[in-house]
This record gives structure tokens, C-alpha cells and sequence, in this order.
């Protein structure tokens, strides 16, 4: 379970100041599929880099089965990354230097993963396994990362705008596969997007504004993919 | 309704098709007028100050090279001219001897530093095409043809003058103590300090302009990647597909070897950044070469030549590849800047982070030391055997194991440094602002 107590992030000094979060709590169970819904600047990223450990909150406390996140230093913070999350981005960030098999290997041999071919044909990508990603689609890439995330087995995966460098049929078909792996793995997502519909597939949404959750719900039912609008 | 208004603009100004064929500019009207001002000015301003501050090693560089060339060859120049004076035999063979030195010392110090330089130079301009690829993408879009944009590079070669003039300066200030040292047994006549305007040419100017010429040229040639490329930011990211299909095959067939080979990916991480920047294992293996020629050639100059010789020596040896070493380092962090801070994001520990770019480069450092050493024994087993045969009490020429000692610890003790103070730098970075493209 994540739970999220009074979380306050600001940027800036003095009368530079700007109050990103302000007082956040929240509770997250494991295996839930959260979507953070909000428009840019409300502070939904800046939510996901506290939530996952890439940055550390200046007042709260963000406990994963009981352990503070907030409280460790660098070296541990990096371990708690190593063993319980794995990262979604909008610009997919592969190496562009590797092929495909190698951008995998990049998650699965944290995990020590020797697995790995099954994440890349998890999401149909074993034909490709050998191709650099200048030599991919924008939909084929965002797969890659879903595959590099998947191949280190997280407890939770943070997914940052997913969808938004796709075109509606690609995104559709890339959360279709996040959404299917997750009931496959059961692992907990929590998707940070400004495509209101997206909530839909979701169990539990939350809307920011101004660096506060404005409204908070969970769907009685789960659309999949190709249900919500776009 | 901004983009209508602008195509009807444009359909105002039809460009007229001569009678041979050929367009006809439209007669610039004021606003055209401004508005090629307006291009000249964008085409020339692509570079900024801090752009061309980081070609500080190219004017290091070219300063001692500069510096060593003009003290030598001024020297030599006044010494030739005292040259029919020489009479007795022994004298003659000093003279000789000193004629000599000076030119080997002016080709092998200056040729090689200034090919260095260039070499440095062009590595610098693909460095700023490749990180600044959107932004000549966009120039190009617009239809800012490559030559005009390539001219904006020149400002990189005139980074060169700043070097060139103050190492021509220096050498002057210090010739007096050099023309001192050169005679100080008092052999030959003495010899007086002249200005020699056409060495000033040849040292100052031609340098400059030569590193102009290639700064375009060779930008030129990196702005002939297609724009989309540019765009995407993938200037040189791209693995060149040949067209016939053989070869596309054996491009296969090596693929597939090459990925069975199963390495884990921190091994395959540290082989692809290797294969990917080639120059910039040339560049430490070739610090690495001048750093142990360098130093061990400083020890033995001292009893060969003189104090000053073998401190000159000692200073650029130093300063040539600490500035290489550092500037090849600065640059593969740089580079793997957002996979360093992936990785780090992924749980991977700053150690691993730091080893997987830094550590492969230690292979060739160390291969450059042992030539440069190779280099330097023989180098001047052949000064003393051949160049100075003639010359009586030259003491025997021995390989100085103390020397190579001494070279070898500081050098592996600076290389470490550096890999120390990046390692500290990379601990230090923000995840976040790298992944929000805040570099």
C-alpha cells in the first residue's frame, strides 16, 4: 500500500517561491490503477517524481508498506527505485545507442531478469528485437518502454503522459497492453495525463488543480481501451 | 486565419521566370530588405558567447603551439642570420645542431599541436550540430541554405586568433631568457632579437583563417544531414543503412552476432558508448601518448638540452592533456547526460552509472601511454645517436625507469582525478531537470 500524508513541493526562493503541491494526502492500494488528471501546471508531474522517489517532497511523509520514501538518503532512495518501480515517459527516453533486446536488458538486469524476451514479445516486439529505435514507430517505441519497465518486475509503475506523442490508434493500443499486463502481473499503475477520458479505464482518479486535489473518485466499472472516447 | 493571411502575402510577390529560364529575384522592397537583414543576422548569430567559451582547450592548444613555433623559429631565423660568421668546425656543428633542433622541435611540437587543434576543432563543430540539431533543423525548414548557416561557424575558427596571438606574445616576452639559455656557453656571436613580420603572418594570421576555412567547410559538410533528422534530433544517431542489399545482409548477419553475444547491458552499455564516439577514444589515447611522451621527454631534456627546454616541454605536455583529457570527458558525460539520468531513475547506483561512460576509456588511455612512451625513448635514442653524432660530451642516452615511474603514477593519479570530479557530478544531478530537458 502507498499512503501519502500532507505532501508540500515548492520551486524557487523567497518571492520566486511557486507552491507546486500544497498539502497532498492520499492512499493508493496495491494493484489499483490511479489516473492523475489535470491541466499543465497543476502539479500532476511533479506529484509523480515525489510520488516515485526522483524527488524528494519538502514536508510529508510518503510511505510504501509503511517505509518513508521522504526519509532516505540518495544511496537508499536509489535501492527502493531499483527494487519496487519502473518508469513510463511521454518521450519514451530509449537509448539510442542500443537495439531493442539491449533497451530491455537495461530494466530486466536490475531485476537480474534473465527472462527478458518474454517482455519484449509481451508486446509484440520479438520480431524486432534486433532494430535500433531511430529504425521504430513512435507506438513501437513507447512498447519498447513498456517492455524495459515491465522486465524489471515492479511493484509500481509510473507512467508520465504515455499516450501523448501517439496518435489515437497507437495509444489506444499501447495502454490496451499496459492495461492487459497489468491484470496479467498485478502490479499497481499510476498514470499522470491531461486525457480526461483515460480516467475511464481507470479504478481510482484524481483531479488537480493549483497543486491540490480537487476531486477524487473510483469507476465502478473499467473500460477497456477501445471503449473510452479519445 | 494567420496562416491565410500569410499565403496571400506571399502570392503577391510572384517570383518572375526569365527568359532563359532562370528566376528572377523580385526588386527588394523595403520590408524585403528588412527582412534579409533580419536573415543575415539570424545565420550569423547562431553561435553564443558561451558556445565559442567552450573552445577554451582549441585556444590552449593553439597558444603553445604558437608559443614554441615562434621562439624557435625566430630563434632560428637570427641565428641563420649570423650564420656566415661561423667558422670553426665545432662551432659550426653546435650551430648546426641548433638549427636542427629548432626545426624538429617547430614541426613535430607545432604541426602536431596544431593538427591536434584541428582535429579538436571539427570533433567541437559536430559536437554543437549534434546539440543543436533542432534548432539548424528549424534554419534549414525555413530555407537558410547549408552554406549560410555553415558561415556562422567561421566564429569557431576565430577562437584560434585569441590562441595564436597570445602564445606569439608570450614567446615574446620570454625570448630574451630563451636567446640567453640557447647560447649560454657562449659559443656562438650573440645573437639580438629581431621582429620578423612574415613569421607574425605565418603564425598569427594563417592559422586563423586556415581554422576559419575549416570551421565552415567542415560545418558545411555536417548541415548536409536531411532536416527531418536535424529536427528529431537525430543528427548523428542514425546507423547508415547501405542501399544494396549484400550489404544490408552482412549488416544483419553482424547484428545478430553481435546481440547473441548476451552481455549484460552495463558491458553492452560501456561497448556501444565506445563504438558510438570513436574520436573520443582517439582523444584520451591520444592525451594519454602526449602526457607520457611529454614528461618522460622532460626528464631527459634536462641533461641533453636545458632547465628551460625540459620545462617548456613539462608545462605543454601537461596543460595539452589535461585540456584533452578533461575536454573528452566533459564531452561523453555530456553526451549520455539523459542516459545517466535514466538509468538513474531506474535504481541503477551512481557507481554503475559513472563506471558504464567513464570506465571503458580506460583501455585506451593506457594503450596511448605505452606508445608515447615507446615514442619518446625512441625519439631521442635517435636525436642522440644521428642528430647529434657530431656533437662532443652529448651524454649517453639511457630509457630512465625513475622518470617513467614517476609519469606513470601522476598520470594515473590525474586520470582518476577527472574521473572523480565527473563521478561527483553525476551524483549530483537532478533527475528530474534532465528529464524535463533542463540540461
Amino acid at each position: 500500500m502507498i499512503k501519502i500524508e500532507d505532501i508540500h513541493k515548492s520551486y524557487g526562493l523567497a518571492d520566486n517561491c511557486n507552491k507546486v503541491l500544497k498539502g497532498i494526502s492520499l492512499t493508493i492500494k496495491n494493484g489499483d490503477f490511479l489516473v492523475i488528471l489535470g491541466a499543465s501546471g497543476s502539479g500532476k508531474s511533479t506529484l509523480l517524481h515525489v510520488m516515485s522517489g526522483l524527488e524528494y517532497p519538502d514536508q510529508g511523509k510518503i510511505l510504501y508498506d509503511g517505509t518513508d520514501i521522504a526519509a532516505l538518503n540518495d544511496a537508499e532512495r536509489t535501492k527502493f527505485r531499483k527494487e519496487k518501480i519502473a518508469f513510463i515517459f511521454q518521450q519514451y527516453y530509449l537509448l539510442p545507442h542500443l537495439n531493442v533486446e539491449n533497451n530491455v536488458k537495461m530494466g530486466a538486469d536490475l531485476a537480474k531478469n534473465q527472462n527478458y524476451i518474454t517482455a519484449i514479445e509481451a508486446v509484440g516486439l520479438s520480431e524486432k528485437r534486433f532494430r535500433y529505435p531511430h529504425e521504430l514507430s513512435g507506438g513501437e517505441q513507447q512498447r519498447v518502454a513498456i517492455a524495459r519497465a515491465l522486465a524489471k518486475k515492479p511493484d509500481v509503475l509510473f507512467l508520465d503522459e504515455p499516450t501523448g506523442a501517439l496518435d489515437e490508434t497507437t495509444g489506444r493500443q499501447v495502454l490496451d497492453y499496459i492495461s492487459k499486463l497489468q491484470k496479467e502481473l498485478n502490479f499497481t499503475i499510476i498514470m499522470v495525463t491531461h486525457n480526461a477520458n483515460i480516467a475511464d479505464m481507470a479504478q481510482s482518479v484524481i483531479h488537480m488543480n493549483s497543486g491540490t486535489i480537487v476531486k477524487l473518485w473510483q469507476n465502478d466499472t473499467k473500460k477497456t481501451a477501445y471503449e473510452i472516447g479519445w | 486565419m494567420e496562416m491565410e493571411r500569410k499565403s496571400t502575402q506571399t502570392t503577391e510577390y510572384p517570383k518572375k521566370e526569365s527568359k532563359t529560364g532562370k528566376r528572377t529575384k523580385p526588386p527588394l522592397s523595403p520590408q524585403n530588405k528588412n527582412s534579409k537583414g533580419k536573415k543575415q543576422m539570424i545565420a550569423g548569430k547562431i553561435l553564443s558567447i558561451r558556445d565559442i567559451s567552450r573552445l577554451f582547450c582549441i585556444v590552449v592548444i593553439s597558444f603553445c603551439a604558437v608559443f614554441v613555433c615562434t621562439l624557435f623559429l625566430n630563434y632560428n631565423t637570427d641565428l641563420k642570420s649570423i650564420g656566415i660568421q661561423v667558422m670553426q668546425s665545432d662551432v659550426q656543428n653546435f650551430y648546426n645542431a641548433q638549427v636542427m633542433t629548432g626545426k624538429i622541435v617547430s614541426i613535430l611540437s607545432g604541426g602536431c599541436l596544431l593538427s591536434t587543434s584541428a582535429v579538436m576543432l571539427c570533433f567541437y563543430i559536430g559536437h554543437y550540430v549534434d546539440t543543436h540539431a533542432k534548432m539548424l533543423g528549424i534554419l534549414k525548414a525555413m530555407g537558410y541554405p547549408n552554406l549560410k548557416i555553415a558561415k556562422g561557424f567561421a566564429g569557431f575558427g576565430l577562437c584560434v586568433f585569441v590562441g595564436t596571438a597570445a602564445g606569439y606574445a608570450m614567446a615574446h616576452s620570454i625570448m630574451p631568457l630563451f636567446y640567453r639559455t640557447q647560447n649560454a656557453d657562449g659559443l656562438l656571436p650573440e645573437i639580438s632579437i629581431h621582429f620578423h613580420p612574415a613569421l607574425s603572418a605565418c603564425l598569427i594570421l594563417l592559422p586563423t583563417l586556415a581554422f576559419c576555412l575549416l570551421s565552415v567547410l567542415y560545418g558545411y559538410f555536417r548541415l548536409k544531414t536531411p532536416v527531418l533528422d536535424l529536427l528529431k534530433g537525430e543528427a548523428s544517431k542514425k546507423i547508415k543503412i547501405p542501399k544494396d542489399k549484400k550489404s544490408r545482409n552482412n549488416i544483419k548477419k553482424l547484428r545478430t552476432i553481435k546481440n547473441t553475444a548476451g552481455l549484460p547491458f552495463l558491458q553492452e552499455q560501456k561497448k556501444s558508448i565506445l563504438r558510438q564516439k570513436k574520436s573520443l577514444v582517439f582523444f584520451i589515447g591520444f592525451a594519454s601518448f602526449c602526457y607520457a611522451s611529454m614528461m618522460q621527454m622532460s626528464f631527459g631534456m634536462e641533461e641533453l638540452a636545458s632547465r628551460m627546454m625540459a620545462l617548456m616541454i613539462f608545462l605543454i605536455g601537461f596543460t595539452l592533456s589535461f585540456v584533452m583529457l578533461f575536454l573528452a570527458t566533459t564531452s561523453t558525460v555530456k553526451s549520455n547526460w539523459k542516459t545517466l539520468a535514466l538509468m538513474r531513475a531506474f535504481g541503477y547506483s551512481d557507481k554503475e552509472c559513472s563506471n558504464s561512460i567513464l570506465s571503458g576509456y580506460r583501455l585506451p588511455a593506457y594503450v596511448g601511454f605505452a606508445i608515447g612512451t615507446v615514442y619518446q625513448y625512441t625519439l631521442l635514442k635517435i636525436a642522440v645517436t644521428v642528430i647529434f653524432a657530431e656533437i662532443e660530451n652529448v651524454p649517453e642516452f639511457h630509457f630512465d625507469i625513475p622518470a617513467f615511474l614517476i609519469t606513470l603514477v601522476s598520470f594515473a593519479a590525474l586520470y582518476q582525478l577527472i574521473l572523480y570530479i565527473y563521478a561527483r557530478k553525476i551524483k549530483q544531478m537532478s533527475i528530474r531537470e534532465v528529464m524535463m530537458g533542463e540540461e
